[in-house]
């Protein structure tokens, strides 16, 4: 026998013991046994220990009960008018010990499917977040774009009206003798529709001011380590591997998360753009953080790519400077404005090992706008 | 290529876009190269434009408020209305530029566009509507001289062009070889064909609208 058998099966013999010695107390007092304490340890043993312990407890209470409570007591033999009280006894046993099985077996069934319903659902929901990181991501992309060639449109139109009010204009001043009459409508025509270009752009920028940042105490090693989870799958793809180097006694700073977010973001993607031609090289990004000297923090992001030459270290935060073949050439560009306006500093360094350093420092005080 | 300002009839050149500003650069930049521009902010307004009896081309917006240009090059083919068009955009695209070509577009610019492109454009639409006009009116005026021939004249004309002699024709219209060469005669003058050559073409020309 098993150790866990004999235990189950010690078990039910304890409760039965129990319940016979509290029926030999009771009956002290009353004219008739106290029989249901053995349906109670009958229960429980099919309850606690399986159904197996629980037919054993049927088994020595019928014993006991024929020994010690049928009469005649202390003998297994029983009086004929007892017979029908032991075998309603006995068979009570054997239905309380059936059912309170049965129920246990019921209720485990239903606690196995519930808890492999939680697995399930718990893995739906870590695959839905990846999901929507996902789809958040290629929205900002879209939205991006879509956002660019709307800009492009109403740009076009007066600067198409522009040009050609200018040629026209030429025309008219290269006449033998030249219409200056025209050529002066022409360039009023010229000023009022580049007037026109310059308020869409106007437009453009206010549309960016409206979203106004939302300022409050970030931990920047959470913002870093969801990041790094989100971008797991990422990494995986392009065979990067990507490591963490954080400073636990990072101080909080006040901050627009997800603006942060954004630049992190932003510098990890570029990280891994940059070791993207590796083929013989290990692909490694380190994000660290650390408390740095003064009051700020500062963060860098680490790559093993193909590193900056210094003319292209000046020239990688201009606005629509890229050495990406399908890059807009806005990233780093966002990315230095959102740190400048949080009081901070983004700058790029070749690391030594080879590759590129990007980092920031950020303000621990209240982090007002510097700009 | 001859320069459209020349003819006897001035060209007229259509420009239709709702943006107000580009209509009139694109008036003012035609005029200044001495071309009659109308310009109009939709398609209906040149819809119910009249058209003027001498070259003209559409310079065309793809998108228009109602109407996309792409569908309206299609409206006016289905229309049977034949002028060619110079398609502008702001943003346009690979597809819509391949669709508007094999619609029979004459170019497909994108906005902000050169002067030499847009004028090099237009006259080449005028010079395909001038083609287009000639062919009509020489076609038409084919058609008034053959209308002219009697029944047996045109027996007579079909059966020359086809290289028959005059005594086969006689043969085959149970007619005698004089009575013929009377008829080839009248075809020939008539038709004002100064040579056998001459006729032969212009029937092909009579056949192939007839077909078309």
């Amino acid at each position: 026998m098993t150790e866990d058998a004999i235990r189950r099966y010690g078990m039910a013999a304890a409760f039965v013991s129990v319940a016979f010695v509290c029926t030999l107390f009771l009956q002290r007092f009353f004219p008739y046994p106290f029989l249901f304490l053995f349906f109670a340890a009958v229960m429980a043993s099919a309850w606690f220990a399986g159904t197996g312990a629980g037919f054993f407890a049927v088994l020595v209470s019928t014993l006991v009960v024929a020994y010690f409570f049928v009469p005649p007591y202390y003998s297994w033999a029983i009086t004929p008018t007892a017979i029908s009280y032991f075998v309603g006894f006995v068979v009570c046993a054997l239905v309380v010990s059936w059912v309170s099985s049965e129920r246990r077996k019921t209720e485990e069934a239903l606690r196995e499917t519930r808890d492999e319903l939680e697995i399930r659902v718990s893995e739906r929901t870590a695959a839905l977040m990846r999901t929507q990181t996902e789809l958040a991501r290629l929205s900002r992309v879209l939205s991006m774009g879509e956002l660019t060639a709307s800009i492009a449109h109403e740009i076009s139109q007066p600067l198409t009206a522009v040009v050609t009010h200018g040629q026209a204009c030429l025309e008219w001043l290269s006449g033998n003798p030249p219409n200056l009459g025209k050529a002066r409508l022409s360039t009023e025509s010229v000023v009022r529709d580049g007037t026109r270009a310059g308020a869409v752009i106007d437009r453009v920028r206010a549309l960016f001011r409206k979203e106004a940042p939302v300022k409050d105490w970030t931990d920047l090693n959470q913002v870093i380590h969801e990041l790094t989870v989100f971008l797991h799958n990422e990494a995986d793809a392009r065979r990067v591997s990507m490591r963490t180097q954080l400073s636990p006694a990072l101080p909080n700073v006040m901050a627009d998360k997800v603006q942060l977010q954004q630049v992190v973001m932003n510098l990890i993607l570029n990280g891994m753009d940059a070791m993207s031609g590796n083929n013989a090289r290990e692909r490694e990004l380190v994000i660290r953080s650390q408390k740095d000297t003064g009051d700020q923090v500062l963060i860098a992001v680490e790559d093993s790519g193909s590193g900056l030459d210094p003319e292209t270290a000046e020239k990688i935060f201009d606005p629509f400077f890229t050495t990406k073949p399908h890059g807009i050439g806005v990233g780093l560009s966002i990315s230095r404005s959102i740190i400048e306006s949080h009081g901070g500093r983004l700058w790029a360094l070749p690391r030594p090992a080879g590759g590129a350093v990007f980092q920031f420092t950020l303000p621990v005080g209240a982090g007002e706008s510097h700009v | 290529m001859s320069d459209p300002r020349h003819t006897d009839q001035r060209p007229t050149i259509f420009v239709v876009d709702d943006d107000a500003s580009v209509r009139e650069a694109v008036s003012n930049l035609l005029e200044s190269v001495g071309f009659d521009a109308q310009a109009f902010s939709s398609t209906e307004g040149f819809r119910n434009a009249p058209r003027p009896d001498a070259p003209s081309c559409l310079v065309l917006d793809i998108k228009l408020p109602g109407a996309n240009g792409l569908d309206f090059q299609d409206a006016l083919a289905r229309a049977g209305i034949s002028i060619p068009i110079v398609f502008i955009t702001a943003h346009g695209d690979v597809p819509m530029a391949s669709r508007a070509m094999k619609a029979g577009a004459v170019e497909f610019l994108m906005k902000p566009f050169q002067k030499e492109d847009l004028l090099a454009a237009i006259r080449q639409a005028l010079e395909r509507d001038q083609i287009a006009r000639q062919q009509d009116t020489e076609i038409a005026s084919l058609r008034s001289r053959f209308d002219e021939l009697t029944a047996r004249e045109r027996e007579v004309m079909d059966l020359v062009v086809e290289g028959l002699t005059n005594k086969e024709v006689a043969e085959k219209l149970a007619i005698s070889e004089v009575t013929t060469k009377m008829h080839r005669g009248q075809v020939m003058r008539k038709m004002m064909a100064p040579s056998l050559a001459d006729l032969v073409r212009m029937s092909d020309k009579l056949k192939s609208r007839d077909r078309g």
